[in-house]
């Protein structure tokens, strides 16, 4: 007996020496030449997550697995852990770029730290495009697709003006500007888009900030969190608002939109203008009941068809179509985008919108 | 019958890879479980385990976990814990992106100012713990909090990037010198470096064997252990060496090594490593043998902050960027890879090399599962479960007087561990450990 497992440990070491001599050759990386001239039909497509924790991820996941199969590809779709997001998806991109990934998509989980994974990823001739959000600091990234950020603000913008003219003949209005945590890089551009609309009226008097506040330090929502917009809400209404209505609030997303509305309904006042973004249940609900007046529905299905429609163009070894080459610019390289464009939801096209949603559609009915 | 001697020699020598005290037979089966578990993923991953690139990936993903393995199996050794090492090193990692952004700070002082932060955290802990007394759990549960609060104050809970100077230490490699070989002639000269070495060793060691006057193994077992040695070398340099042009052994691994062979020395050969020891086994004894405790425990804690700072600075050399998420739950990584690697959680009992192997069998089962694409969720789940039978194993196999699972396969050769006599007055067949109740009853 024990000779025998002797002779095993033994046999195992050397076995292993063995192998590797003849693996040695298939090891040294395949370059750059295989993206120029397309790939095979059934090549591997990594797509890299962040954590289950968020429904719309969820949704993407499962997308991304069924439409890169119907395509014909071997789709190899991966979330990361929720405690441990930033090393894991670092260390499955490596998986991928390993497994001979020819093109890698990555909903990045904190965009500023995947720069090694992505260089690995293109030097080992994979194709690397970023899904929502942009991968910063590397000149290795190749494509951007995304929602038109700056457009959703725009959007809400207008939309905050549309239910203000809606609502009462003329101005001048009250209003009250919310924007969304400080860290995330998209929370400026959201507010920027919106205030390239609302700036020049409120230049000439049409809109009156009544607090005053109108820096995104001093409307900032810290971690996106509805208690920190409510009790900020609060504040405003006691301090501002004592004798006077406030017409419409600009909101950047709709979990915030509904925390103001919550603290203007706790202080009897009535309901102003709010806008919003992401189609969530509850605020398309809302909508329906005449309370919040718009969000932004940024269908993942068509984000995530664009996606793979980019891989089918890459898989033939053609460039695939972009329509933004100057906005995005990571720190290393302005990356080639394709945005799509959002689409601002109100009670009236509420029905047309979501008509393809079989979750949000039954709520507008 | 007569040959029978030599290939448990042979394992037993083997073994000496590790170093003595009576964990042996459990690291012993690690590193047999760590070679099972290369060989069932490289089969599993069609060779895309031992694949050159993979192998560079395997080497940058872990190093600093390994890293904190060190300090940490140090730590537990004198029968403390430390819970802060993630924090820390996110904490040092802010700081050092920080100035280098801010200040223009040159990125050798950046590096040199990270080691400092480590130095002050780890004299704070260490005093708390060394010279007030308070738990170790509970002083590192606390600079646990503040460590990573004080990492989003500074950071305003942003990712802050670092300059390309700065990822050498956590995403560079050996560089290309000299003629074309198809090679990294550097990874080449490093390969050549380790097999000389080893075959020295194994040369000095004999020699001081027969000095002492103890019977060395035969010579033939000897040859076979530096032939089956230098063939791992070999074939992991021609691995490393031969990886996508650009990419060779990770500047990290380098770190790494030298960290290894520098505190297997301090805690095997130094009389500050025997304390350490003498600490965690017995303080009171130890106090009363003269030993310094409050000094070594003081030491023992800052020393685990240096390398928490350490592994903080390569992982944002590797990720490119300090971000607030740097460091969650490293700490968990480096308790399980000492507790797999053979330490006990009372302290006294662990080794150096032992918590590479286990953080490498964890490290490997990590890689192949995400290789084979299995998700995040079921990689935690799995993981969990090795660590708790892995230790588990080890307790019920100590309260019963039977060696385990891993003990059970190599248990024959344990034999001619314990007793002092040369290895062939060892029975060669029957029951060696007679003396053990459960033998007598199975």
């Amino acid at each position: 007996m024990r000779k025998l497992l002797t002779t095993t440990a033994i046999a195992a070491v050397a076995l292993m020496a063995l192998s590797g001599c003849s693996t040695r050759t298939d090891s040294s990386g395949g370059g750059d030449a295989s993206a120029a001239a397309g790939f095979a039909a059934d090549s591997l497509i990594g797509v890299a997550l962040p954590s289950k924790t968020s429904e719309n991820w969820v949704l993407a996941g499962g997308l991304f697995e069924d439409g890169l199969k119907e395509a014909g590809f071997k789709g190899d779709v991966q979330y990361a852990g929720a405690s441990t997001t930033v090393k894991d998806q670092q260390d499955q991109i490596s998986a991928m770029v390993t497994k001979g990934a020819k093109v890698i998509i990555i909903g990045a989980a904190d965009g500023g730290q995947l720069g090694t994974q992505v260089k690995a990823a293109h030097d080992a001739g994979a194709i690397v495009i970023a899904y929502d959000r942009l991968i910063l600091n590397t000149a290795d990234l190749d494509y951007y697709v995304a929602y038109d950020n700056f457009n959703v603000g725009e959007l809400q913008g207008q939309a905050l003006l549309d239910g203000l003219a809606a609502k009462k003949p003329a101005g001048p209005y009250n209003i009250e500007l919310f924007s969304g945590s400080s860290d995330d890089a998209n929370s400026a551009v959201f507010f920027n888009g919106a205030m390239s609309v609302l700036q020049p009226k409120i230049d000439d008097g049409t809109l009156v900030v009544g607090s005053g506040q109108t820096d995104i330090k001093q409307t900032a929502t810290a971690g996106w969190k509805a208690e920190n917009a409510q009790s900020r809400m609060d504040a405003l209404l006691t301090s501002t608002y004592g004798d006077k209505t406030v017409d419409g609030v600009l909101s950047p997303n709709d979990t915030l939109a509904r925390a103001v509305i919550t603290s203007v309904k706790a202080a009897g006042k009535d309901i102003p203008v709010v806008t919003g973004q992401d189609s969530e249940a509850e605020s398309v609900k809302s909508i329906m009941a005449g309370e919040q007046y718009s969000t932004i529905n940024k269908d993942t299905r068509v984000l995530v068809a664009q996606a793979i429609d980019m891989v089918k163009v890459l898989q033939k070894g053609d460039t695939p179509e972009v329509n933004d080459t100057k906005s995005y610019d990571n720190g290393k390289k302005v990356v080639p985008a394709f945005l799509l464009p959002p689409v601002i939801v109100t009670k009236d096209n509420a029905g047309e919108a979501y008509a393809n949603d079989p979750k949000l559609s039954p709520l507008t009915k | 019958m007569s040959a029978d001697t030599s290939p448990r020699g042979g394992l037993r020598d083997l073994k000496k890879i590790f170093g003595g005290g009576s964990s042996n037979v459990r690291q012993f089966g690690i590193l047999f479980s760590l070679i099972a578990i290369i060989v069932l993923f490289q089969v599993l991953t069609n060779g895309l385990t031992l694949s050159s690139g993979n192998l560079i990936n395997l080497v940058s993903q872990y190093s600093y976990i390994l890293i904190l393995a060190i300090g940490m199996v140090m730590v537990i050794i004198a029968g403390h814990i430390d819970l802060s090492v993630g924090s820390v090193a996110a904490f040092a990692g802010i700081v050092v992106a920080t100035a280098m952004q801010d200040w223009n700070l040159p990125w050798p002082l950046a590096i040199l100012l990270g080691l400092f932060v480590g130095v002050l955290i780890g004299a704070w802990q260490g005093f708390w713990v060394a010279y007030i007394g308070v738990p170790a759990f509970i002083v590192t549960l606390a600079g646990m909090l503040i460590f990573r609060g004080g990492n989003q104050v500074i950071g305003n809970a942003n990712t802050v990037p670092v300059p390309d100077g700065f990822t050498v230490i956590g995403s560079g490699y050996l560089p290309e010198v000299g003629p074309f070989t198809g090679y990294n002639n550097l990874t080449l000269l490093l390969g050549l470096v380790i097999a000389v070495a080893v075959i020295l060793m194994e040369w000095r060691a004999r020699r001081v064997q027969k000095i002492m006057g103890s019977t060395p193994a035969p010579l033939w077992v000897s040859v076979l252990k530096v032939v089956l040695l230098v063939a791992v070398v070999i074939y992991a340099t021609v691995l490393f060496a031969g990886g996508r042009e650009g990419t060779s052994f990770p500047v990290s691994g380098i770190i790494l090594g030298v960290l290894v062979l520098f505190y297997a020395f301090i805690t095997r050969n130094t009389i500050f490593g025997r304390h350490v020891y003498a600490v965690g086994g017995n303080k009171l004894a130890a106090e009363l043998s003269g030993v310094k405790s409050r000094r070594v425990n003081f030491l023992v804690m800052m020393n685990m902050s240096i390398l928490a700072s350490l592994a903080g600075m390569i992982f944002v050399a590797r990720s490119v960027a300090s971000g607030p998420q740097d460091g969650l739950s490293w700490e968990l990584d480096a308790i399980a890879a000492v507790f797999i690697g053979g330490a006990a959680v009372s302290g006294g009992i662990g080794t150096v090399t032992g918590s590479i192997v286990g953080g490498l069998v964890m490290a490997v089962l990590n890689n192949g599962l995400q290789l084979l694409g299995v998700g995040a969720d079921l990689v935690q789940i799995i993981k969990g479960l090795v660590l708790l039978i892995a230790v588990g194993v080890d307790v019920w196999n100590k309260s019963q007087g039977r060696p385990s699972l891993i003990g059970f396969l190599t248990r024959k050769s344990k034999t001619s561990e314990f007793p002092p006599e040369p290895p062939a007055v060892v029975p060669t067949s029957g029951t060696p450990e007679t003396a053990r109740p459960s033998d007598v009853s199975s």
